[in-house]
């Protein structure tokens, strides 16, 4: 029986070394290298095309696009591939881009990070795609970014905000949204050093996944706020597959900081949420990275929302121009408003747009592309995230609005000058 | 290094010891019943905790309360899974082969969840979930006590049924010589589907815990396999005191180094504790041969 023990165990040792390296766990709003467990559920699909070409006549422009269609990451994958269906949509009725429908071709990457790199590969080499757009998730943008740079194709993406993906010295690469991850929070941070000397908080506990873009953001708050003086008394991080944040929260919680960072995502704000108001701890001051800015959040947490800041890259009901017309196709289309995915894979298509209708071409081949990233690079775009311009490694020169939940709804409160706002921060925070 | 946090730590760490006891009880029996790995068992859970969700949903009623529906459902399930599915492996290549069975099961199910529930968040959220009661400066979260309280009466029944009935003798008889027991006349088939089917009762047990705890989604399954074939393997397999125990000592360690060193380093205990478990003593903590195990 000892020897079966062994085998058995062996076995099982086996079966460990599957779970973790086909099934890294992790939340589906994380950006990740989920790998094969979603890829056991995926194939490939192919097609999806975003428009029939109403108005517009010729050849369609054909862009190539992969994404997590499935798996861990098909929500914002979804919502992303939802707001690049609206812009091919709006393009179309508009009569096309250079007078040509522009055509969508879909490929589900399951968030591996291999098959993206294949993905992209086939659509630029086999299905001979004009254009490509990014993928979904911060660590797929490098190695997507690396095939699409390899081939000279203009790299314009919604999702890849971490640090690393501008240190790459990539030349096609673009980020479209407002900021870059360390940046999120510049206008809490600037908010937070203009108080009072008597009302400015003292100490700062951060708690962040380990994960290039959630850290990113709490890490960006951290270094804005020490450098103002403010303590760091907890810098803890976690891995993604954590599923019990007790006793993180209690490490937090014992130190009783006047401000709590969470570089989170979704769970793990939860997690932290809901563990702080079981040990009683009570912070003048809670931000929390991604999961609040997502509908499930105050059903999650019971409604302890009150108070929670947490930067947000677009408003649904802001005054920008194009977003009311943006807001309405997406309902029409989808039948939801738009998420902030959605949002950025619009804006992805709105600058791209932006490009090919000013250089006046939309085909692979050095000149081509290179000319729209030059156009890119020297100019700045409307889009439904407000006006967007980038630096020589593609980040973008924005900032993200401040959110905060107030008596059961989202309201943005920051900055204080701009037209997006709807309400004044609440400072301290009320009780959770 | 305060000694509040400390106790709070260990309190924590006892409360989710005896969640991961729960998690990973039905994972050893399977395994003390016919040598199954189950690899599918936390998407089971999940699947619980979907079913919870749904039925706490639409009637109101509270998510403890929907175990009994989810509890007798899960164990038809269970036998059908047995009967169906894995009477028909091979005996001799039974653990390899089960582990891919299983594994298409878990699949299978993340997969279904995915079309039906869609990817988003789903959570069961109750008032007293996030209540605590407090001891001096030591906070008892309600949530982690109401698992621990469902932990042990679980387990604690398992144990009874295991030792004191006629059942849990003829299960026994059917672990350490299924022929023999053949012989005297127990219907080993029979036997083997019904512990199956405890097996996937206890998921629905913590699937609906779980539900209360944290919020899930289809994928959420991944990361507590690992963990839980670790506590059934450091146990000793096929051992539900095993199990119990080395949850236990694994979810105080856990939360011990989580207040103290970090959660990274936390995050090694349970892989470490499996290495050094497999390398010193294959058998696990409570090993010997699989017939005394109960």
């Amino acid at each position: 029986m000892g020897g079966g023990a062994r085998r058995v165990a062996l076995v099982l040792a086996g079966v460990l070394l599957v779970a973790g390296c086909a099934g890294t766990p992790e939340d589906p709003t994380a950006a990740g290298d989920g790998g094969g467990q979603a890829g056991g559920t995926a194939e490939p699909v192919a097609g999806g095309a975003g428009g029939d070409g109403g108005g517009a006549s010729g050849d369609p422009i054909r862009i190539g696009i992969s994404l997590p269609l499935s798996g861990d990451f098909s929500e914002p994958g979804v919502g992303v591939q939802q707001g690049y269906e609206v812009w091919a949509e709006s393009v179309n009725r508009a009569g096309g881009l250079l007078g040509r429908p522009v055509e969508l071709l879909f490929r589900d990457d399951a968030s591996d990070p291999n098959r993206v790199v294949s993905d992209y590969e086939s659509l630029i080499t086999q299905e001979e795609v004009d254009l490509v757009f990014g993928p979904f998730s911060t660590r797929l943008v490098i190695p997507a970014a690396e095939v699409a740079e390899s081939y000279d194709m203009l790299f314009v993406e919604p999702a890849g905000a971490a640090p690393e993906v501008f240190e790459q010295g990539f030349e096609y690469l673009f980020y479209a949204a407002p900021a870059v991850a360390n940046d999120h929070y510049n206008y809490l941070a600037d908010w937070i050093l203009a108080l009072p000397e008597d009302q400015r908080p003292q100490t700062a506990a951060y708690a962040a996944m380990d994960d290039p873009f959630a850290q990113g953001t709490a890490y960006g708050l951290k270094d804005r706020l020490e450098a103002g003086g403010i303590e760091t008394v907890v810098d803890e991080v976690y891995p993604p597959d954590t599923t019990d944040f007790s006793a993180i929260g209690a490490r937090v919680a014992a130190a009783d900081a006047d401000i709590v960072v969470g570089g989170t995502q979704f769970e793990d704000a939860v997690g932290l949420v809901r563990s702080f108001q079981e040990l009683g701890y009570q912070p003048r001051l809670a931000a929390f990275s991604t999961g609040p800015t997502l509908p499930e959040f105050d059903e999650a947490v019971s409604g302890a929302t009150e108070g929670i800041l947490s930067p947000v890259g677009y408003a649904v009901g802001a005054e920008i121009e194009g977003n009311a017309e943006f807001a309405a196709l997406h309902e029409e289309l989808h039948g939801t408003p738009p998420t902030e995915d959605a949002a950025n894979g619009y804006t992805v298509g709105q600058v791209v747009a932006a490009a090919v209708e000013a250089v006046g071409c939309a085909e692979q081949g050095e000149e081509c592309q290179r000319a729209l990233a030059d156009h890119i690079r020297a100019n700045e775009f409307q889009t439904v995230v407000g006006p967007l311009s980038f630096d020589e490694a593609g980040r973008p020169q924005s900032a993200h609005l401040i959110q905060q939940w107030q008596g059961g709804e989202v309201q943005i409160v920051l900055p204080e000058d701009s037209d997006a706002v709807t309400a004044e921060v609440q400072f301290p925070k009320a009780e959770w | 290094m305060s000694g509040t946090l400390l106790a709070q730590g260990l309190v924590l760490g006892i409360l989710t010891g005896g969640l991961y006891a729960l998690l990973a009880s039905g994972l050893t029996l399977y395994f003390g019943v016919m040598k199954v790995v189950m690899v599918a068992h936390p998407a089971f859970l999940f699947l619980a905790a979907y079913a919870t969700y749904a039925l706490h949903t639409a009637t109101g009623i509270d998510p403890l309360l929907t175990t009994v529906v989810t509890v007798p459902t899960f164990f038809a399930l269970g036998v059908a899974v047995q009967r169906l599915l894995v009477a028909r492996l091979a005996p001799e290549s039974l653990a390899t082969m089960s582990v891919l069975l299983t594994f298409a099961l878990a699949l299978l199910i993340e997969g279904g969840l995915g079309v039906v529930a869609t990817g988003s968040y789903r959570s069961v959220t109750v008032d007293y979930a996030s209540q605590a009661l407090r001891l001096g400066s030591v906070a008892l979260p309600a949530d982690r006590l109401i698992a621990f309280g469902v932990a042990a009466v679980t387990l604690g029944g398992l144990f009874v049924v295991l030792r004191l009935t006629r059942f849990g003798r003829a299960l026994r008889a059917t672990i350490s010589h299924a022929t023999a027991a053949r012989l005297v006349g127990i219907d080993t088939d029979r036997v083997t589907a019904i512990g199956f089917g405890i097996g996937l009762a206890t998921a629905a047990l913590g699937g609906a815990v779980l539900s209360l705890i944290s919020p899930f989604f289809p994928a959420a399954h991944w990361a507590w396999i690992g963990r839980l074939m670790a506590v059934i393997v450091v146990g000793g397999l096929g051992s539900v005191q095993g199990a119990a125990v080395a949850a236990l000592l694994l979810g105080v360690l856990e939360a011990l180094l989580q207040v103290t060193w970090g959660a990274t380093p936390a995050a090694l205990l349970f892989y470490a504790f499996l290495f050094a478990t497999l390398l010193v003593r294959p058998q696990g903590l409570f090993g010997g041969r699989l017939a005394q195990r109960f």
